[in-house]
């Protein structure tokens, strides 16, 4: 019950409501456990809240971490 | 989102874990806390290759559908049953429950439709909103994911002076059911995977007692495959340089101090109590309950209802609170698979889409039998 999904807001209105997209998907998200939430920001959804903001630098250096792990098994060493 | 998944990227990392788990020369025994991280490990079939490397996984507390106790339940099948005009909400799971009243779908008819299913607490209210002449009480079950949006659900109440809105609250804290676990020494855990979402709310620094006072390594992560497998490998790691800490490896959404906002609306409208969880029994500081400034919305009061703390569940043979201490695996329960399926759960565990039991019979069968 813990399942969040990530989604892209592409609208924020007056009263603190936003509008996500995550795979075409649409849907209503309440940005109030939020502070500075701006539209093309990536947020995690649960229960029709945004719970926390995607730090896109932090995911590139997961992503980095794991291409480098790839690349030395690749490498063989 | 893609880059997390990526099998190329899977197989590397499942070599490195074994040349770990070689270079500590023995299998290590792994708790996920949380039902999400079984999914994954189920879903991806990661569990058996773990199995194989030499990490056993182990499922945990982290479902609150499985760890509320019948009496919520009872408490609250009774009062729709003899309330006329009145309305539960709750998730969709929580309605599917077997109690010795039945489950809130089976003991409550269907024609007269007072059970709402709702997805977002949110929606609860809209509902008071529709049906001013109804009281509308809503069942809400969660960790800390959730419990900031029902504190905010509450406030809003509040705000929009709804007079004929509660909340039956079924919410409990992660941390406190980890040190019960340590303590009762029953299943011997050599590190933690600790839920990602749950961890956005709360950050680290309530799991340091882990690694500082039970030197037991741990790691926050996320829920796609590679995540997980970067949670066990920070893990090893802890274990081969005899270092536990509380590692965070989803940093993508979790901050090291959580997310205060909510932490700041959830210690608004609730305090901190001890509560009963199925199959760990009492927990001290577990549970929350509304505060005094919020009694107005608290069920309990309103309709004098108590929670006189079941001693076993409804069914007896249901070992549900050995598979959420880690003690045993569902395949383990006599019951699994026989009487005990989806469509005829013997226990919430059966129920919940992050149920053990659950998953096990959805995904664990093609590699168990
Ligand atoms: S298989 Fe069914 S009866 Fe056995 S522990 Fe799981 S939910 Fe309970």
């Amino acid at each position: 019950m813990c399942l969040g999904i990530p989604a892209k807001i592409i609208a924020i209105d007056e009263n603190n409501f936003g509008k996500a997209e995550y795979l075409g998907t649409r849907v209503r998200v309440n940005l109030s456990l939020l502070d500075e939430i701006n539209i093309g920001d990536w947020v995690i959804i649960h229960a029709g809240f945004a719970i926390t903001r995607l730090d896109e630098q932090e995911a590139q250096e997961t992503l980095n971490l794991l291409r480098e792990i790839s690349q030395t098994d690749k490498n063989g060493f | 989102m893609e880059e997390f998944r990526q099998e190329e990227v899977t197989s590397a990392l499942i070599k490195k874990i074994k040349k770990k788990i070689e270079a500590i020369g023995r299998s290590v025994r792994i708790m996920e806390v949380c039902g999400t991280h079984t999914m994954t490990v189920y879903r991806y079939g990661l569990k058996p290759i773990l199995e194989e490397s030499g990490v056993d996984l182990l499922s945990g507390p982290g479902c609150p559908v499985c760890i509320t106790p019948d009496e919520y339940h009872e408490i609250i099948i009774s009062l729709l049953t003899e309330r006329p005009k009145t309305i539960v909400a709750s998730f969709g799971d929580m309605t599917r429950v077997p109690t010795s009243k039945g489950s809130l779908q089976t003991a409550v008819p269907a024609a007269s439709s007072r059970l709402k299913i709702v997805y977002s607490p949110a929606e609860a209210l809209e509902l008071a909103s529709s049906y001013p002449d109804c009281e509308i009480i809503f069942f809400g079950a969660g960790f800390e994911t959730t419990i900031p949006s029902i504190a905010f659900t509450v406030k809003e109440a509040r705000a929009r002076q709804l007079t004929n809105f509660s909340l039956l609250a079924a919410c409990w804290l992660i941390p406190p059911p980890l040190r019960a676990i340590l303590e009762s020494a029953e299943v011997a855990i050599d590190g933690f995977l600790y839920p990602g979402h749950v961890s956005v709310i709360i950050g680290s620094a309530p799991y340091r007692f882990v690694a500082e006072e039970y030197k037991i390594p741990g790691t926050i992560t996320g829920f796609e495959p590679n995540d997980v497998l970067l949670g066990i490998i920070s893990i090893l790691d802890q274990i081969l340089e005899g270092k536990p800490q509380v590692a965070i490896e989803y940093r993508r959404a979790v901050k090291t101090n959580g997310n205060q906002k909510a932490l700041a609306l959830m210690a608004e409208v609730f305090e901190i109590r001890d509560a009963f969880w199925r199959g760990l029994g009492l927990i001290p500081q577990s549970g929350l309950a509304l505060k005094k400034e919020y009694q107005e919305f608290d069920a309990l009061k309103r309709f004098s209802l108590s929670l006189t703390p079941s001693i076993r569940s409804f069914n007896p043979s249901c070992r549900c609170g050995e598979v959420l201490r880690g003690v045993i695996s569902p395949k383990d329960c006599p019951l699994f698979g026989q009487v005990c399926r989806p469509e005829s759960p013997y226990g919430p565990c059966m129920v919940s889409h992050e149920g053990a039991c659950l998953i096990h019979f959805k995904y664990g069968l093609r590699w168990s039998e």
